[in-house]
C-alpha cells in the first residue's frame, strides 16, 4: 500500500516555504530594476543598491532561489511518490540540502551586494561559494539518485528521468564553468582557466545549458507529474515523452554557441549552435504537445482549477518560447535581435511564463495536500492571480519586443552619407516609454505573487481535511 | 537510542566546515572571504546544534513509545 510508507514532506514543506519567500524577493527586485531602467536617479548613488550589484540579485534569486527552491521540492515530493520509498541518506542529509542551499543563496546575494563577481553570467559566486554550492549538489545528487535505487516500483517514471538529468547536467557545467584559479586561498577574487573566445564559449556553454537543463529540463518534469495529478488523466503518450526526453537532452547540449554570433567565435560553431537550436524546436514541441493533450477529456478542468491553468497555460508559454528562440538563433534574425530588449523580452516569456506558471501550478497543488487541508483558501483569489499575472507577462514582453526591435533597426539605419542615423543615447530616449511599461508588468506580476501568498497562508491556517479526497489521493 | 549514520557524517562535515570557516575569517585578505567564513562557522555550529537538538527529540520520543506513554 502506498500509504504505508512515511515520505520526508518536512523538507519538501521547507522548499515551498522557501520557493515563495524567494519568488517574492526576486520579483521585487526585479521591478527595482525595471523602475531603475526606466528612472536611473533610482540607482541612488550607492554602490550597493547600483544596477550591477542589483542585476545578479535579481537573476540568480529568479532562477537559482526561486525555481532552485521549486525543483528541490518537487524532486523530492515526486520521487518519494513515483518510487513508493522515503528519501534516501537521512533527515540530516535532507536538512543539509536545505539549510546549505539557503545559506549559499544568502552568501551569494550578500557577495554581489559586495561587490565581489567573477564576472561569468549566472554564475556570479565567487570560487568559495562554488565550492561549498558543490558539496550541497552532490549531496542532493546522493539523496535522488540514492531514492531511485532504492525504489520499490519496477519502473522509474519520466519526471524523474528529467529530474536526473537536471542534476546530473548542472554539476558539469558547474564544475566545467567554474574552473577558476585563487589568487590565494584567502581572497575571494579568482581567474577563470579559460579566457577570451574560450572563456566565452565555456560560459555559454553554461549559460545556454542552465536554460535548458536547470529552467527547461526539470520544470519538464514537474509537468509530467502535476498536470497529470492534476487533470487525474494519464500523460498522453508516455512513447513521446520518452523520446522528447532523449532527443532535448541531446540537443540541448550544442546549441551555446548561438549566443555568440558575429563574435570572434569560429564561423563553423555559430553554425553549428544555430543548427542544433532550429532543431531543438521539434522536441520543445513534442514535448509542448505531449503536456497539453494530457487534458483530453478534462479541459473543463481549466474552468474549476486555477492551478492546472496555471500549468496548461506554463505550456502555452513554453511552446511560444521554445519556437521564438529557435528563430532568434539564426544568424541573420540575431543581427537585429542580438544586445537588444528582444532578448530581454524572450527570456522572461520563458521564465515569467514557463517556470514561474508551471510552478504556481505545482504550489497551489502541493500546499493542500502537503498541510492536509481540503483544498485552496480561495480558487477566486487564484484565479485573480492568474489574469493579473498573465496581463502583467503581457505587458512584458510585448514592450520588449517593440523596445529591442525598434533599438535594432535605430542601430543599423545610416544614412545617404553612410553615418550611423542614431546616437546610441537617441535609441535610450526611444524606448524609455516601453520600459515604463516593462516596469508596470513586473508590478503586475508581483502583485499576483502577493495575491498566492496571502491565499496559501490562508489555506495552511485553514482546518485540516476530515477525508480524502480523490485529487488529494497522495500516490 | 543508537546515533544515526548519516546523522554522524552530517555531524562530523559540520565540525569540519566549522573549522575551515575560522580558518578562512582568521586568514582573510578581503571582506568576503572574512563575512564567508564566519557565516560559515555560525552556520555549522547552529546546524550542529540543530542535529544535537532532534538527536534528543527523537530518543525523548522513543522513550515515551518504550514505556507506553506515547
Amino acid at each position: 500500500m502506498a500509504n504505508a510508507v512515511e515520505y520526508n514532506d518536512d523538507v519538501v514543506k521547507k522548499f515551498v516555504i522557501a520557493c515563495v519567500f524567494w519568488g517574492v524577493v526576486a520579483f521585487l527586485v526585479g521591478v527595482v530594476l525595471a523602475s531603475q531602467l526606466a528612472w536611473p536617479e533610482l540607482n541612488l548613488g550607492l554602490s550597493f543598491t547600483n544596477f550591477g550589484r542589483l542585476r545578479p540579485v535579481h537573476t540568480s534569486g529568479a532562477i537559482f532561489a526561486f525555481g532552485g527552491s521549486a525543483l528541490f521540492a518537487t524532486s523530492f515530493y515526486i520521487v518519494q511518490r513515483t518510487c513508493h520509498t522515503r528519501l534516501f541518506g537521512g533527515e540530516a542529509l535532507a536538512n543539509f540540502i536545505f539549510w546549505g542551499y539557503q545559506f549559499f543563496i544568502v552568501m551569494a546575494a550578500l557577495s554581489y551586494v559586495m561587490g565581489y563577481s567573477q564576472g561569468q553570467e549566472y554564475a556570479e559566486p565567487e570560487w568559495h561559494l562554488d565550492i561549498f554550492l558543490t558539496v550541497v549538489w552532490v549531496c542532493y545528487a546522493v539523496v535522488f539518485i540514492g531514492t531511485i535505487m532504492k525504489r520499490e516500483e519496477p519502473h522509474i517514471y519520466v519526471a524523474n528521468w528529467f529530474f536526473m538529468a537536471f542534476i546530473l547536467t548542472i554539476a558539469v557545467l558547474h564544475l566545467g564553468n567554474n574552473l577558476a584559479m585563487p589568487v590565494s586561498l584567502f581572497t575571494a577574487k579568482s581567474y577563470n582557466v579559460a579566457s577570451g573566445v574560450q572563456n566565452a564559449m565555456i560560459q555559454w556553454w553554461y549559460g545556454h545549458n542552465a536554460v535548458g537543463f536547470f529552467l527547461t529540463a526539470g520544470f519538464l518534469g514537474m509537468m509530467y507529474y502535476f498536470i497529470p495529478k492534476a487533470a487525474n488523466r494519464p500523460v498522453y503518450s508516455y512513447r513521446i515523452s520518452i523520446v522528447h526526453f532523449w532527443s532535448l537532452v541531446f540537443m540541448y547540449i550544442w546549441a551555446g554557441p548561438h549566443h555568440l554570433h558575429w563574435t570572434a567565435l569560429p564561423d563553423w560553431t555559430q553554425t553549428l549552435g544555430m543548427a542544433f537550436s532550429v532543431m531543438l524546436w521539434m522536441p520543445s514541441w513534442g514535448g509542448m504537445i505531449n503536456g497539453i493533450m494530457t487534458l483530453s477529456g478534462a479541459w473543463d478542468k481549466l474552468r474549476t482549477d486555477p492551478g492546472l491553468r496555471f500549468s496548461v497555460t506554463a505550456v502555452g508559454f513554453y511552446g511560444m518560447a521554445t519556437f521564438e528562440g529557435p528563430v532568434m538563433s539564426i544568424r541573420s534574425v540575431n543581427a537585429l535581435s542580438h544586445y537588444t530588449d528582444w532578448g530581454i523580452g524572450h527570456v522572461h516569456s520563458g521564465a515569467l511564463g514557463w517556470v514561474a506558471f508551471i510552478t504556481f501550478g505545482a504550489l497551489y497543488y502541493l500546499v493542500p495536500v502537503l498541510w492536509k487541508r481540503e483544498g485552496l483558501y480561495s480558487t477566486k483569489l487564484a484565479s485573480w492571480h492568474f489574469w493579473i499575472a498573465t496581463l502583467g507577462i503581457v505587458f512584458y514582453i510585448t514592450s520588449m519586443w517593440v523596445a529591442g526591435i525598434m533599438q535594432g533597426l535605430m542601430w543599423r539605419a545610416y544614412d545617404a552619407f553612410g553615418f550611423l542615423q542614431y546616437s546610441f543615447s537617441e535609441s535610450v530616449s526611444a524606448v524609455h516609454p516601453y520600459y515604463v511599461i516593462r516596469m508596470l508588468g513586473g508590478v503586475l506580476f508581483l502583485t499576483g505573487m502577493l495575491i498566492m501568498v496571502y491565499n496559501l497562508i490562508q489555506t495552511v491556517r485553514g482546518p485540516a481535511r476530515q477525508s480524502v479526497s480523490p485529487m488529494m489521493a497522495e500516490a | 537510542m543508537e546515533v544515526e549514520t548519516g546523522d554522524l557524517i552530517v555531524g562530523v562535515a559540520m565540525v569540519v566546515f566549522g573549522l575551515i570557516g575560522l580558518t578562512l575569517a582568521a586568514g582573510a585578505t578581503d571582506n568576503e572571504m572574512y563575512v564567508f567564513g564566519l557565516s560559515l562557522t555560525a552556520f555549522a555550529a547552529v546546524f550542529g546544534v540543530g542535529l544535537i537538538r532532534r538527536h534528543y527529540d527523537k530518543a525523548e520520543a522513543y522513550a515515551r513509545k518504550e514505556n507506553g506513554h506515547g
